[in-house]
C-alpha cells in the first residue's frame, strides 16, 4: 500500500484526482449523502467536454513555451453551428454534418498554423485573432438560429448506461488512444521532444514544423468534436456555447500536471482536473456560496492544487 | 445651361425637403456603439436596428445610422470606439454600454463636443447622457407575483442568475429575493449562475440538482430556461414550473409541453427592439424635441394565452421582439 502511494505521489496528475475526490466528499458530507451518485454522473457528463478540448490544448502546450490555442471556443461554436445546419435535424445527413464540421475545424487548424508559420505571428496573438474571424464566420453562417440535433446524435450525447454517460466512454477511448500516441508513436515523441528543446529535436532530425502543424490541426479537430457533441447534448448550437472553454481548456491542462513550459504531457491529469473543476463549482453551489466567495474560493483552491503538484515535482 | 438647370433642381429639391416634417435631422448622422454581439438577444437587437434605421435613412429622415460593435466586450475597447465616433463627426451616439460608469469619461467628452448620447439596456450613469432603462428588479419581482397566483402552497425555488458582477444580474436577483420575502411560502433552496446561456445554465443546474429537495419552480433571468429544462430531464426529475425568458427555443419548448400535457408558465424579458426606441429618441432630441433624461421601457411579458401569437412572430433562434416606429417612440417618451 505504501509502495503504491510512494509511486503515485510522484505522478504529476495524482493531485488533481485527490482534489476531485476531496471536493466530492465535502459535497456529499454537506448533503448528508444525498445525490452522491447523481453528482458523479453529472460531473462525468460535463467534464467530457472539457476533457476533449483539454487534450488538444495539452498537445499544443506540450510543444513548448508560447504555444497555446486560444481559438478553441470559436472553433467549438463554428463546428456546432456547421454540424447542426448541415444535418438540419435529418438523421440521414448525420455523417455529412460531422464531416462538414470536422472539415471546417481542420481549416481553422491549418489557418492558425499558417498565421504562426508563414506570417511569423506569436501563437497567442495568431490564434486569438483567428478566433475573431472564426466566430464571425459562425455568426454570419448560423445567424443565431438554434437547430435541434438529429435523434441519433442527441441520444449518443445524452445516453447513459448504468449511470455512466456513453460520451464519457467515447472520450475515455479517445484519451487512451492519445496516451498511446504520445508514448509510442513517432509523432507523439516528436511533440514531447520539441517541447523540451526544439533545437535539439531539429538536430536529431525531427521535422519541427510538420509536428507543430499537426498539433494545431489536432487541437482544432478536437475542438470540432467537442462542438458536435456539445450541440447534441444541449439540444442545438448557440453562438456563445464555446465561451467557457477558453479558460477551462487551459486550466485542466495546468491543474492536470502538464508542464506549462512544454515537454511533458499528462492525459490522466486532464480527467482529474476536469472532474475537479466541475465538482468544485458544484460544491460551492451546494454550500450556497455567493458569486464573489465562489470566485475567490475557486482561485484559491486551484492555486493550492497547482502548488502542491508543482512542489512535488521540484522535490523530485 | 445644363449645369444651371441641375443646380436649380437641386435647390428646389432641397427647399421641398426642408418643408417636410423631418427637416432638421436629414443631414444628421447617428451611430450605434454596441459592446457585444455573441448571443441571440444581441443579434436580434442588431437586426432590429438595421430593419428600422435603413428605411429611415432611405426616407431621408437621418443621413446615416451606422452600427458599430466591439469584438471583445471590453470597456477600454468601447471607450476607444466612442472616441473614434466623436472624431468621425456623428451628431448622436446611441450606446449599449459594457459598464454603467467606466465609460462616463468618454461620454462626457462626447457631450462636450455637442454630441447627443442616448444609452439603453446597458446604460451609463454620466448625467449628460440620456438613459432608456428597464426596471430589472421589477422583472424579477413579477415572477414571484405570478408564482404566488399559481401555487398558493408555495414550495422550494431554484434561482438561475445571470453573469456574476453585472449590474443587470444584481437587479433582477434583488427583485426575485424581494418577491420571495413578500410571499413567505416560497423558499429559494438553491442559486446558480447560468450566464444567460442555455449550456452554462444546464451545466450549473445539473450540478446542484442532486443536492436539492423537490423543486416547485425555477426563477430565471432569460436565456437559461431551456437549459434548466434539459437538466431536469437528464436528472430524471419531474419538470417544475420554469419561468422563461422570451427566447425562441424556450417558447418552442413551452409550446411542446403545453400541447403534450397542458404545461403552464410565463415568460418575461426585454425586447431587443429597444435599440430602435433609442434610435428614435436620439432622432427626436436632434430634432429639438423635449425628451426626459431618464426613461423606463416596459418589459415584454408572454402568458399562456398569447404564447402562440408570440411564437409565430418570433424568428427561429431569435428573441420575442417589439420594434418601435417613430410614433411608438413618441408615445413612450410622452408616457415617461
Amino acid at each position: 500500500m505504501t509502495n503504491i502511494w510512494n509511486r503515485l505521489r510522484h505522478e504529476p496528475w495524482i493531485w488533481s484526482f485527490l482534489a476531485a475526490i476531496g471536493v466530492w466528499l465535502a459535497t456529499i458530507a454537506y448533503t448528508g449523502g444525498q445525490g452522491a451518485g447523481e453528482i458523479l454522473t453529472a460531473a462525468l457528463s460535463f467534464a467530457t467536454f472539457s476533457i476533449i478540448v483539454g487534450l488538444g490544448q495539452m498537445m499544443v502546450i506540450t510543444t513548448g513555451p508560447g504555444n497555446v490555442d486560444l481559438s478553441i471556443p470559436a472553433t467549438i461554436t463554428l463546428a456546432g453551428v456547421v454540424a447542426m445546419k448541415v444535418m438540419d435535424t435529418d438523421s440521414a445527413r448525420l455523417l455529412l454534418g460531422i464531416g462538414a464540421a470536422l472539415g471546417a475545424s481542420f481549416l481553422v487548424g491549418v489557418f492558425n498554423y499558417g498565421l504562426i508559420r508563414l506570417l511569423r505571428i506569436p501563437p497567442i496573438i495568431a490564434t486569438l485573432s483567428s478566433s475573431f474571424l472564426v466566430l464571425s464566420t459562425a455568426i454570419s453562417y448560423g445567424r443565431g438560429i438554434r437547430i435541434k440535433p438529429p435523434l441519433p446524435l442527441d441520444s449518443f450525447a445524452t445516453m447513459r448506461i448504468l449511470g455512466i454517460p456513453l460520451a464519457a466512454v467515447f472520450v475515455l477511448v479517445l484519451s487512451i488512444v492519445l496516451a498511446i500516441v504520445i508514448k509510442r508513436t513517432l509523432y507523439g515523441r516528436a511533440v514531447v521532444a520539441i517541447g523540451q528543446n526544439p533545437r535539439a529535436a531539429w538536430l536529431a532530425g525531427i521535422n519541427v514544423n510538420r509536428t507543430r502543424f499537426m498539433t494545431y490541426v489536432l487541437s482544432a479537430l478536437l475542438a470540432g468534436v467537442c462542438g458536435i457533441l456539445l450541440s447534441g447534448f444541449s439540444g442545438g448550437a448557440a453562438l456563445n456555447m464555446g465561451e467557457e472553454f477558453l479558460l477551462a481548456s487551459i486550466a485542466v491542462v495546468v491543474i492536470g500536471g502538464t508542464s506549462v513550459a512544454g515537454g511533458r504531457a499528462s492525459v490522466p491529469g486532464i480527467w482529474g482536473a476536469a472532474l475537479f473543476m466541475y465538482l468544485l463549482v458544484t460544491m460551492l453551489n451546494t454550500f450556497g456560496a455567493s458569486a464573489g466567495v465562489r470566485l475567490i474560493m475557486t482561485g484559491v483552491i486551484i492555486i493550492t492544487v497547482i502548488v502542491l503538484a508543482g512542489g512535488e515535482t521540484q522535490s523530485k | 445651361m445644363l449645369k444651371k438647370a441641375l443646380v436649380c433642381s437641386v435647390a428646389i429639391a432641397a427647399a421641398l425637403a426642408a418643408g417636410s416634417a423631418f427637416a432638421d435631422t436629414k443631414d444628421k448622422k447617428i451611430a450605434l456603439s454596441n459592446n457585444y454581439a455573441g448571443n441571440s438577444w444581441r443579434q436580434s437587437m442588431l437586426k432590429s436596428w438595421d430593419k428600422v434605421t435603413k428605411p429611415a435613412v432611405e426616407a431621408g429622415i437621418v443621413a446615416a445610422a451606422d452600427p458599430f460593435t466591439t469584438s471583445e466586450n471590453q470597456v477600454t475597447e468601447q471607450a476607444a470606439q466612442i472616441q473614434n465616433l466623436i472624431l468621425q463627426g456623428y451628431d448622436a451616439i446611441v450606446i449599449n454600454a459594457a459598464s454603467p460608469d467606466a465609460l462616463n469619461g468618454v461620454v462626457k467628452q462626447a457631450c462636450d463636443a455637442g454630441i447627443v448620447v442616448v444609452s439603453f439596456d446597458g446604460i451609463v450613469t454620466e448625467p449628460c447622457a440620456y438613459r432608456i432603462a428597464v426596471d430589472f428588479a421589477k422583472m424579477g419581482e413579477v415572477q414571484l407575483d405570478y408564482l404566488n397566483d399559481k401555487m398558493k402552497d408555495g414550495g422550494n425555488l431554484l434561482e438561475i442568475r445571470g453573469l456574476a458582477g453585472v449590474f443587470v444580474d444584481d437587479e433582477i436577483s434583488k427583485g426575485i429575493h424581494r418577491g420571495a420575502d413578500k410571499y413567505k411560502q416560497f423558499k429559494i433552496a438553491g442559486s446558480v449562475h447560468g450566464d444567460w446561456a442555455q449550456e452554462v445554465a444546464q451545466k450549473a443546474v445539473a450540478g446542484i440538482l442532486p443536492s436539492l429537495p423537490e423543486i416547485k419552480a425555477v426563477v430565471t433571468q432569460g436565456g437559461d430556461g431551456y437549459g434548466a429544462a434539459q437538466a431536469f430531464k437528464a436528472a430524471g426529475r419531474p419538470t417544475p414550473l420554469i419561468i422563461m425568458g422570451n427566447r425562441q427555443d424556450e417558447l418552442q419548448w413551452w409550446k411542446e409541453q403545453k400541447d403534450a400535457n397542458g404545461y403552464e408558465t410565463m415568460s418575461v424579458s426585454i425586447a431587443p427592439g429597444v435599440s430602435t426606441l433609442a434610435f428614435w429618441v436620439a432622432q427626436m432630441i436632434l430634432d429639438g424635441k423635449k425628451v426626459p433624461q431618464d426613461m423606463t421601457v416596459p418589459f415584454l411579458q408572454i402568458d399562456q394565452a398569447n404564447l402562440e401569437a408570440n411564437l409565430a412572430t418570433t424568428e427561429k433562434g431569435g428573441v420575442a421582439n417589439v420594434e418601435y416606429t417613430a410614433e411608438d417612440a413618441a408615445k413612450v417618451v410622452a408616457g415617461n
